[in-house]
C-alpha cells in the first residue's frame, strides 16, 4: 500500500497527517501544530538537547525507546513510531513520573529551559535500563547541554532513579501501544506537494524509487542533511527516506567481516563491535549524543565524507569496503578508494550503500583516538586510528588513518611505508612521525590550529607506541 | 517543629515542577492572538564598511513577507545604548562589526521571515577593520577613556625590591549560550501602547528604549517576564531583539514575536570582554608583593555600551583578596570591529581577579615555593592592611578562615606531595593542583542602581499576590522572596503568588544583575509587608483593645501575647473594616558612595568569600584534561535557601571552568566570527563536571551588614571558584619543567594552548 498520508501513536490513539511538508522539522510541528511548547528549540543543529523527545518503536512485540533530537527530524519520519513529549509523561491524575519527580527533588533544574530535554534523555534512559550507573547516566545526557546547574544536581536526580522502578504507564499501556503501532507500520510513504518524500519499505522498491527520482538525497538519521533545512534555510526538494527499510538494518559477521546494513543506527553498532574493536566502540560513544546515535548510521557517516566525520579513519584503517547498489549492480569499493575531495565521493546518481564490511583481523593491534575541545559530543580535531600486525617485534603490516588532517579522511601512506617490515621501537617512531609531514598539510580553523594538528598526529603515534609497549593505556580517567 | 518556616529550607525552585512538566511558559511560549506575524533581522556581512545600498526588493517579493523595516522606519532614538550611544539599532552610514542588523522582516512564519532576510543584497564599501586588542592599542583605539589608579608609589618599590618579573597575560572571551536566545513578543494595543513579552533581565530600561524609538512615553510601553531561560549577563542590555520586535508590531500593528536562531543570536549580540593584562612587579623574598605596575587593556567591541562600568569592576578587583600596598594600574578600553562586549557574570571582576592570581603564581614558581603559601602572605589581614586599594576599608573579611578550613579539609597538602610522586613516575600524564581565594565586592558600582521597588497584595480570602522589580533566570529569586514573605506573614508557601515582573506594577527598576536580584527585592518586599502587618496590627489593637506591641505571625495566625486571630478570618474582617492590604515597597543600599573620579569610596555594602581546591590530570601527549576532584568552601551568609545557592554554587564553578577551559570565541582577521552554534563554540557537557566535587556552604557565614536574612549572594562569585581549575592545569604543566620554570599559558587553557605551552616549556628545559 503506497499512502500520502503519516500514521504515527500519540497519547494512545492514532494520529494521521496528510501530505506533511517533507521538510517541516518534527520540533516545529510539535510546538506549532500539536501546541506544545513544553519541547524546546535551543540551537536547531541537535547540538543542545532541548528539544529532545522519544519515539518508541516496534521490534518483535517489543517497545524500543529512543530519544531524538527533534529540531533535525522531519515530521514524515514519525510515521509509524510512538511520539512522547514531556507533557505526556504527567500520569492521569496529574502526578510527576518517578523521572520528572527525581529532578524536582534533587534541585535538578533552574533556568528550566532545557529541563524538558533532561527529562526526556532521562525517561529513555528509565525505559531502556535496568539500572543506571554513572556511565550510563553520562551517555544518556552527554548530548543535553545545561548553562545553570553544573549538571551535578542532574547527575544525582538519574542515580536516584536506581531505587526507583515503578511500573509507568507507558508500562500499563505497552500493549495497547503495541497493537497500535503494528496497525500503521505497513505503508509504504509517497508524498509529492511540491517537495517530494518516499518512505520505501524494501529495496527494491527503494531500487525504483531512486531509479525514477535520481536527483533525491537520501536521509538516514538526517543529523547532517537537515541542517540544509534548518540552517541553511535551503529545501530538501526530494527526500528517500531509508528509516523503514528493515532489510537494511542489521549487524552479521563470518570469520573474515562484521556486515553492518547501511540503516543501523550507530548505538546498535556500537554495542555490537565492542568484543571486536574496543576502541570503535569508544569512539563512536563520542560520535555524538545518544539522541545522534540513535539515528545517525555509517553508511551516512560515509556518504557524507566530512574530513572530521569520526568513524572514517577507523573504517579506513581496517581497510573497510562498502557495497554499492543500483537497480541493476552491485559493487564493492575500498573506502579508500571511495572519498574524492572536500565532501565528494564516488557514488554516483541511482546509487546507494547497502552496506560496509569491515574486515576482522584476530592477530592485530587496533587502536583510535579522538582528540577535541570538549570530550562529550565534539567534532574532532584530529581521529587517528592505527592497526597494526606486529610478530616477533617486526611491523609486518600497518594501517594508519587520520580525521581532520585534510580535506578528507586519509590513510598515512608514507607514514605506513616507513613502518612496514621495520622493527617496532623507538627508532623507528622516531621517523615515522616526521614522515606524517608528507602525508598531511592540516589547515587551521575554529577547532585547532595547523601547528596543534600536527603536534598531536605524531604525538598519537608516540601515544600509540607507549600503550604498546608499556602494555596499558595512557588515558585520562572518566 | 513550627510549620511554616521557610528561612533556611531546601524547597525546590518555585517553577520545578512545571520545568519538568514542559508547562513553565516562556516567551517563545506564550500563545500568540489571531494574526501574530513572525519576525527575523538581517545583518551585516561586514566588520567595518560604508553602507553603499541596501536593496531589499527580493526580501520585501520573498514568500510570506509581510513588512520589512529599516533605520527610516526608526522616528525617535535609533540607539539602544544603556549608558552612552552607540549602538545603534540599524546603523544608516556605516557598519562596525560582522553581524550588526541593518534591517528586519516580519513575515506570516518564523522559517519564512528567515528565509527572506537571506535575499537582501547589500553593498559596501570595506574599510580596514580592527580585530585584536594588540592592534587596537597600536592604533590607540579606544571606545572610553581609561582610568588611572594608584596607591603608593609602585615604581620606586619595584626598583628597591628584591625580586622582580614581568610578563603578560590574556583572558578568552565567553559566549552567554543561555538555552533560551533572545526573544520577544510584541502585541500592540490601543492609543499606540505596545505590551511586550521580552527575555530581558532588565525589563524597566527595555520599555525606557523602546520609548524613546518610538518617540513615545514610557507610560505607553508595558514590559512583562514571567521568567527568561537564562540570562548571564546577557540579557542586561540586549535591547536589540525587543526593540525590533517592537518596531515591527509598531509598522505593521499586528502582534509580532521576534526569535532569534542560535546563530543569528551568538553572531549579534555581545559576550564576554577578553582581557590582555602587562605586568611588572616587585616582591621580597616571601613573596610579598611590594610594588606593582599593571597595564588592564580589554576588548570592548564597537561601542561603550557597558564597557565603562565592566572595566571598572576589574579594576576594582584587581586585588582579589590581597592587599596591594603600592599599586597602579592604567586601563585601556580598546574599541574594536566586534560585536559590543557586555556584561556576562563576574562584570569584569574575574578578568580582574585572574590577572592577579597569575601574578601570585608565577612569584611562587619564582621563589619555588607552594603557590598556596605566597597567596596566604599576601592576604588582607583582619586589623591592618584592610584597605583596598581603593580606599575601602573591609570590614568583613573572612578569607583566612576559609582558606585555612579548605586546605585542611581538602587535605591540600597531603595530596600536593602525592601528586609530585605521581608526576615523578608518570611520563605522560601528571597531575597539578591549585588553591585559590575568591573575594567579591556586591553593589552596583554605580550607585544610584541600587534600589529595587515591589508590591504586596492581600486578597479577601487570604491569599497574597507577590510582585517585584526583579527577573526569575532560574537562580531562584522568586522562590527565596516568596519563602521571605510566606515567613514574615507565619502563612504557607502555597498562599504567595508569584508573578511576571511587570513594569506597569513596579516601576523604573534596575537589572536583575551585579548578583544582587534577591538582596535588592527581597528587602524592598519585606518593606512592602511591614508597611501592611501595620495596617493589620493597628487594626487588631484598636478593634481587639491590645495593649501589647509584642506580635508573631505563625502557622497561619497573628499572635499577641494570649489573643490568636486566624490569618485569613483577620483579613476579611480587615477588608470589611476598610483596612488598605495592599502596599508597594521601597529599598535603597545604604552606606555606599564611590567617587568615579577618584576612583575611591565605599563601593559594595560587603564582599562574598570563597575558595576552592582542584586537581587536575594532563596529558602531556595531546593537551587533555580533566578534572579530578574539586573541593570548594562558599560564604553565603546565612542562606535563606542552602539548596538554591548550592545550584548557584555548583553551577558558577562550572561556568567559569568552561571560561577558563574549552570555551574559544574565534574572530578571523576579518572580523568574522567563526564559533557561533553548539557545533563550533563548545560550554561544559556532563562529562567535564568533576567527578569528586565537595561543596561546602561556610557554616559560620552571616553577613555582617544589614541584608535580608543576613544571607549573602551566590550570584557572581562562585564563578570565580573557578581559577582554581586554571592554575591546577599550569601546575601540571609546570610539573613537567620539574616546577623551577614559569609556565606561559593564557586562558581559556584549551587543549590547544596547553600542549602548545608545553612545548615551549620543553624548550626552555632544554636550553637552560
Amino acid at each position: 500500500m503506497i499512502s500520502r498520508t503519516i500514521k504515527f501513536v500519540w497519547k494512545n490513539k492514532i494520529l494521521e497527517v496528510n501530505n506533511p511538508d517533507p521538510n517541516e522539522t518534527l520540533l516545529n510541528f510539535i510546538r506549532l501544530k500539536l501546541k506544545r511548547t513544553g519541547t524546546k528549540e535551543g540551537c536547531a543543529e541537535g547540538g543542545c538537547g532541548a528539544c529532545t523527545i522519544v519515539l518508541a518503536e516496534e521490534n518483535k512485540n517489543k517497545l524500543i525507546y529512543k530519544a531524538i533530537n527533534s529540531c533535525i527530524a522531519f515530521v514524515p519520519t514519525l510515521h509509524g513510531k510512538q511520539l512522547i513529549l514531556v507533557e505526556d509523561l504527567l500520569d492521569k491524575n496529574g502526578s510527576l513520573h518517578p523521572v520528572q519527580k527525581a529532578m524536582v527533588d534533587y534541585h535538578g533544574s533552574q533556568c528550566g529551559f532545557c529541563t524538558p530535554g533532561f527529562v526526556m534523555s532521562l525517561f529513555a534512559m528509565y525505559k531502556k535500563n535496568k539500572s543506571y550507573n554513572h556511565d550510563v547516566i553520562s551517555d544518556s545526557i552527554s548530548g543535553n547541554l545545561c548553562r545553570c546547574t553544573g549538571y551535578r544536581p542532574i547527575i544525582d536526580a538519574a542515580k536516584s532513579l536506581n531505587n526507583k522502578k515503578i511500573n509507568d504507564k507507558f508500562e500499563t499501556y505497552k500493549k495497547k501501544t503495541i497493537n497500535l503501532l503494528k496497525k500503521i507500520q505497513s505503508n509504504t510513504i509517497s508524498i509529492n506537494n511540491g517537495k517530494k518524500y518516499y518512505a520505501p519499505k524494501n529495496i527494491s522498491e527503494l531500487k525504483e524509487i531512486l531509479n525514477k527520482n535520481p536527483n533525491s538525497k537520501l536521509l538516514s538519521g538526517g543529523t547532517d542533511l537537515s541542517l540544509t533545512v534548518t540552517k541553511e534555510r535551503k529545501n530538501l526538494d526530494s527526500l528517500i527516506y531509508l528509516g523503514g527499510i528493515k532489510e537494511l538494518n542489521y549487524i552479521k559477521k563470518n570469520n573474515s567481516f562484521i556486515e553492518i546494513g547501511a540503516n543501523t543506527p550507530l548505538i546498535n553498532v556500537e554495542e555490537y563491535i565492542k568484543k571486536y574493536y574496543l576502541d570503535f566502540n569508544k569512539i563512536l560513544k563520542r560520535y555524538g549524543s545518544v539522541q545522534i546515535r540513535n539515528v545517525a548510521t555509517i553508511a551516512g557517516n560515509i556518504a557524507t565524507a566530512s574530513p572530521i566525520g569520526d568513524t572514517l579513519p577507523l573504517l579506513l584503517s581496517l581497510d573497510a569496503l562498502i557495497i554499492i547498489e543500483n537497480n541493476k549492480t552491485k559493487k564493492i569499493v575500498k573506502l579508500k578508494d571511495f572519498f574524492i575531495s572536500y565532501r565528494k565521493t564516488k557514488l554516483k546518481k541511482k546509487e546507494f550503500i547497502s552496506s560496509i564490511k569491515i574486515p576482522i583481523y584476530p592477530k592485530n593491534i587496533f587502536k583510535a583516538y579522538k582528540i577535541s575541545k570538549r570530550f562529550d559530543d565534539d567534532i574532532s580535531s584530529v581521529c587517528a586510528s592505527f592497526n597494526f600486525e606486529i610478530k616477533n617485534k617486526k611491523i609486518k603490516n600497518v594501517k594508519i588513518a587520520f580525521g581532520g588532517m585534510s580535506a578528507i579522511p586519509k590513510r598515512a601512506k608514507y607514514c605506513e611505508k616507513t613502518l612496514k617490515n621495520k622493527e617496532f621501537s623507538n627508532k623507528i617512531l622516531d621517523k615515522a612521525k616526521e614522515s606524517l609531514l608528507r602525508d598531511f598539510e592540516p589547515i587551521s580553523d575554529m577547532r585547532a590550529s595547523k601547528e596543534y594538528r600536527i603536534e598531536i598526529a605524531k604525538n598519537l603515534l608516540t601515544k600509540f607506541f607507549a600503550e604498546i609497549q608499556n602494555k596499558n593505556r595512557i588515558e585520562l580517567k572518566n | 517543629m513550627r510549620k511554616n518556616i521557610y528561612i533556611n529550607e531546601n524547597r525546590p525552585h518555585e517553577s520545578a515542577e512545571k520545568h519538568v512538566t514542559g508547562y513553565a511558559q516562556y516567551t517563545d511560549d506564550i500563545a500568540e492572538p489571531h494574526g501574530t506575524i513572525f519576525g527575523a533581522i538581517g545583518w551585516s556581512k561586514n566588520a567595518n564598511a560604508i553602507i553603499k545600498k541596501i536593496d531589499l526588493s527580493k526580501v520585501w517579493a520573498s514568500e510570506g513577507v509581510i513588512s520589512v523595516v529599516t533605520h527610516k522606519d526608526i522616528k525617535g532614538r535609533n540607539d539602544v545604548g544603556p549608558v552612552f550611544d552607540g549602538d545603534p539599532i540599524f546603523p544608516p552610514k556605516k557598519v562596525e562589526y560582522y553581524g550588526q542588523p541593518l534591517f528586519a522582516v516580519a513575515a506570516t512564519t518564523t522559517e519564512l521571515a528567515r528565509k527572506a532576510v537571506l535575499k537582501a543584497k547589500v553593498k559596501y564599501k570595506n574599510l580596514k577593520p580592527i580585530i585584536t586588542i594588540k592592534e587596537a592599542l597600536k592604533k590607540k583605539s579606544f571606545i572610553l577613556k581609561g582610568v588611572k589608579v594608584q596607591r603608593g608609589d609602585p615604581d620606586k618599590k619595584i626598583k628597591k625590591s628584591k625580586n622582580y618579573l614581568k610578563g603578560n597575560f590574556t583572558t578568552g572571551s565567553q559566549e552567554h549560550f543561555y538555552l533560551e536566545g533572545q526573544v520577544a513578543f510584541s502585541i500592540p494595543k490601543e492609543d499606540n501602547d505596545l505590551l511586550i513579552y521580552s527575555s530581558t533581565q532588565h525589563p524597566s530600561e527595555t520599555q525606557q528604549i523602546i520609548a524613546k524609538m518610538l518617540n513615545q512615553k514610557s507610560n505607553t510601553i508595558t514590559v512583562l517576564v514571567r521568567r527568561i531561560g537564562g540570562g548571564f549577563g546577557g540579557k542586561e542590555t540586549n535591547f536589540l531583539t525587543s526593540s525590533i520586535c517592537a518596531l515591527l508590531a509598531h509598522k505593521t500593528k499586528r502582534p509580532v514575536k521576534l526569535r532569534l536562531d542560535r546563530d543569528d543570536d551568538i553572531i549579534i549580540t555581545g559576550k564576554r570582554h577578553d582581557f590582555y593584562s602587562e605586568y611588572e612587579v616587585g616582591f621580597n623574598k616571601l613573596g610579598v608583593i611590594e610594588g606593582l605596575n599593571i597595564k588592564l587593556a580589554s576588548r570592548c567591541g564597537m561601542s561603550p555600551d557597558l564597557s565603562g562600568a565592566i572595566n571598572g569592576r576589574a579594576l576594582l578587583h584587581i586585588d582579589n583578596a590581597y592587599y596591594l600596598s603600592n599599586v597602579k594600574i592604567k586601563n585601556y578600553l580598546c574599541k574594536t570591529n566586534t560585536v559590543s562586549a557586555t556584561a556576562f557574570r563576574g562584570f569584569g571582576g574575574n578578568q580582574g581577579m585572574m590577572v592577579i592570581e597569575n601574578i601570585i603564581d608565577n612569584i611562587s614558581r619564582y621563589l619555588n615555593k607552594d603557590p598556596y603559601e605566597i597567596r596566604r602572605r599576601n592576604f588582607y589581614q583582619k586589623n591592618k592592611k584592610n584597605v583596598t586599594h581603593y580606599g575601602m576599608k573591609i570590614e568583613d573579611n573572612v578569607i583566612q578562615e576559609i582558606f585555612n578550613k579548605l586546605v585542611k579539609k581538602s587535605n591540600y597538602k597531603k595530596r600536593y606531595s602525592k601528586i609530585k610522586k605521581f608526576n615523578f613516575k608518570n611520563k605522560y600524564l601528571k597531575k597539578g593542583i591549585a588553591i585559590t581565594p575568591v573575594k567579591f565586592g556586591i553593589s552596583f558600582t554605580t550607585t544610584h542602581l541600587n534600589q529595587a521597588g515591589a508590591l504586596v497584595h492581600i486578597y479577601t480570602d487570604g491569599s497574597i499576590y507577590l510582585n517585584h522589580g526583579g527577573i526569575e533566570m532560574g537562580q531562584g529569586t522568586n522562590t527565596k522572596i516568596a519563602q521571605l514573605v510566606a515567613n514574615e506573614f507565619g502563612i504557607s508557601f502555597e498562599k504567595v503568588k508569584i508573578s511576571s515582573t511587570n513594569t506597569s506594577k513596579v516601576p523604573n527598576t534596575s537589572a536583575s544583575a551585579a548578583s544582587s536580584t534577591t538582596d535588592l527585592n527581597g528587602a524592598a518586599a519585606l518593606n512592602a509587608v511591614s508597611k501592611i502587618k501595620k495596617n493589620l496590627e493597628n487594626f487588631i489593637m484598636k478593634k481587639y483593645k491590645i495593649k501589647s506591641k509584642k506580635v508573631k505571625y505563625e502557622n497561619g495566625f497573628i499572635k499577641f501575647n494570649n489573643r490568636m486571630f486566624n490569618f485569613k478570618k483577620i483579613i476579611k474582617e480587615a477588608y470589611l473594616n476598610r483596612i488598605s492590604l495592599s502596599s508597594s515597597g521601597f529599598y535603597s543600599t545604604p552606606k555606599i558612595h564611590f567617587d568615579k573620579e577618584t576612583f575611591t569610596g565605599r563601593p559594595f555594602l560587603y564582599f562574598c568569600y570563597g575558595a576552592a581546591v582542584t586537581e587536575v590530570t594532563i596529558d602531556t601527549l595531546t593537551g587533555e584534561n580533566k578534572i579530578d576532584r574539586v573541593d570548594i568552601i562558599h560564604d553565603a551568609g546565612k542562606a535563606i535557601n542552602p539548596a538554591l545557592e548550592m545550584g548557584q554554587i555548583e553551577g558558577g564553578f562550572v561556568q567559569g571552568q568552561g571560561w577558563l577551559t574549552i570555551e574559544e570565541v574565534n574572530w578571523k582577521s576579518n572580523g568574522q566570527i567563526t564559533t557561533f552554534s553548539p557545533s563550533t563554540y563548545k560550554i561544559p557537557a556532563v562529562s567535564d563536571v568533576p567527578k569528586i566535587f565537595n561543596v561546602e556552604i561556610f557554616k559560620r557565614g552571616r553577613n555582617t551588614e544589614n541584608v535580608v536574612n543576613k544571607a549573602k549572594t551566590t550570584g557572581e562569585p562562585p564563578l570565580m571558584l573557578a581559577m582554581s581549575v586554571f592554575f591546577a592545569i599550569k601546575d601540571a604543566i609546570a610539573s613537567v619543567g620539574k616546577y623551577k620554570l614559569i609556565p606561559k599559558i593564557d586562558g581559556p587553557a584549551t587543549s590547544e594552548k596547553i600542549l602548545m605551552s608545553l612545548k615551549d616549556l620543553k624548550s626552555r628545559i632544554n636550553y637552560n
